[in-house]
């Protein structure tokens, strides 16, 4: 019985949590996110002004995303247990779950790509630290993918001793709504719909890591139930 | 029966809690989104005022009319499953579903209009709430028609109408509360001076 790996890769999702953030926020000062008003010689002397700080922070971010990946096959290991074979839903959600990290490596390079030659024409540099942003936080599209077919899985498990409670499956769907404006964040440079703005970025920030505690909750609970039920 | 009779005492939830989570928490997110739209129209009255006339506030009452409708007869389908009768409840729901279908076309002439007109989403800030909000709640409206159709479809031939009931009530839930948000917004966006 694997209760011990099953376990490291639960606390993974807390390990991300925490090295991103720390990443994001006091390292990179990318938190609040920088406005997408401002000029090309304001973003370039943002990249100038804190280089290594911004190239510290980006290698954490990025470093820190590889915890997602285990997260990802933990919840796959849970939904199995929901499902019936052939389990369909367990694989949508480690193919989707695999691709969506790739949002959050992806960016840190655009951005270290910004930092790499902080000397560079202002207007090269808006356009790296633009394609940051944007790939950050325009794709809901595997998120959205994950969230329903973890919350369909959770609504389909139909034992006497559920998994999960069901409302976690109903709370899945929430979050992949509350996904959803961030991809409106394509037409504005100011407002709530820009990349800094409350429903492009503050709801969904917010709204990931609190799906990633209630998910952490259930899935240590989860195993700890497995653990109980078949000794290791 | 005993939900039958927990309803009829007032003490029982309509379908399950867990997609109490789902519809709450959906109605935090409008109540959000009128909230950013009614601190943005208070930073530019005079803009929005005169943006909103160009509306066309009989499109919106017919709208609100369609989805009141709906909403009638989603009432009446749940009490069809709960006598057992699945033939009416899906009569009902499909009834339902075509104001929804009303509604999309009433729609679909109203974004015509406005695109005509020259309104974009980029015009100023009042269009660009005016087309996410109602936008969005389209959104909900399409989720809502597919929910009614998997009901409609889930009752086909169905023998046990206890067995139904938790499902139709969620869907029906939703259903009012995609009713009630457009209520609000129909309110907020077409009527507030």
């Amino acid at each position: 019985m694997n209760t011990k790996n099953q376990m490291w890769c639960v606390w993974s999702g807390i390990a991300f949590a925490i090295f991103f953030t720390l990443g994001f926020w006091p390292i990179t000062h990318f938190m609040p996110p920088p406005s997408p008003t401002m000029s090309a010689a304001e973003v370039a002397s943002m990249y100038a002004a804190n280089t290594n700080q911004i190239r510290l922070g980006l290698l954490v971010m990025m470093g820190s995303s590889g915890f997602i990946l285990p997260f990802t096959a933990a919840i796959a290991a849970q939904m199995k247990r929901m499902e019936d074979a052939p389990s369909i839903l367990t694989y949508l959600q480690l193919v989707s779950g695999a691709v969506g990290v790739v949002f959050f490596i992806v960016p840190c390079v655009l951005w270290s790509v910004a930092a790499f030659r902080p000397e560079r024409a202002p207007e090269l540099i808006q356009l790296m630290n633009d394609a940051g942003w944007m790939l950050f936080l325009m794709p809901f599209t595997t998120f959205i993918v994950q969230n329903f077919a973890i919350g369909i899985a959770i609504l389909g498990d139909r034992s006497a001793q559920p998994v999960f409670p069901r409302w976690v499956g109903f709370f899945n769907f929430w979050v992949a709504v509350l996904f959803i404006p961030g991809g409106l964040l394509t037409f504005f440079k100011s407002g709530p719909f820009a990349w800094h703005g409350l429903l492009a970025f503050w709801v969904p920030f917010v709204v990931f890591f609190t799906w990633y505690i209630v998910m952490f909750v259930f899935m240590r609970k989860g195993v700890l139930a497995q653990a109980s039920v078949r000794p290791a | 029966m005993s939900n039958v009779a927990a309803a009829r005492s007032g003490e029982h939830l309509p379908g399950e809690a867990g997609v109490w989570v789902f519809i709450l928490g959906d109605m935090v997110v409008f109540a959000l989104l009128f909230g950013v739209f009614v601190y943005y129209r208070a930073a530019d009255v005079p803009l929005f005022a005169s943006a909103q006339l160009s509306l066309n506030q009989s499109l919106g009452a017919l709208n609100t009319l369609l989805l009141l409708t709906s909403s009638w007869f989603v009432v009446h389908g749940v009490e069809a499953v709960r006598a057992q009768r699945a033939t009416l409840a899906r009569g009902l729901l499909a009834a339902a579903f075509g104001c929804g279908v009303g509604f999309m076309v009433v729609k679909y002439f109203e974004y015509g209009e406005k695109l005509r007109a020259g309104h974009t989403i980029t015009s100023n800030d009042f269009f660009m709430y005016y087309y996410l909000l109602t936008g969005i709640h389209l959104l909900h409206v399409t989720i809502g028609m597919a929910v009614l159709a998997y009901l409609w479809q889930r009752l086909r031939g169905a023998i046990d109408m206890d067995a139904q009931l938790s499902a139709v009530e969620c869907g029906a839930s939703f259903w009012h509360m995609v009713d009630i948000l457009w209520i609000l917004l129909f309110a907020l966006v077409y009527l507030m001076r």
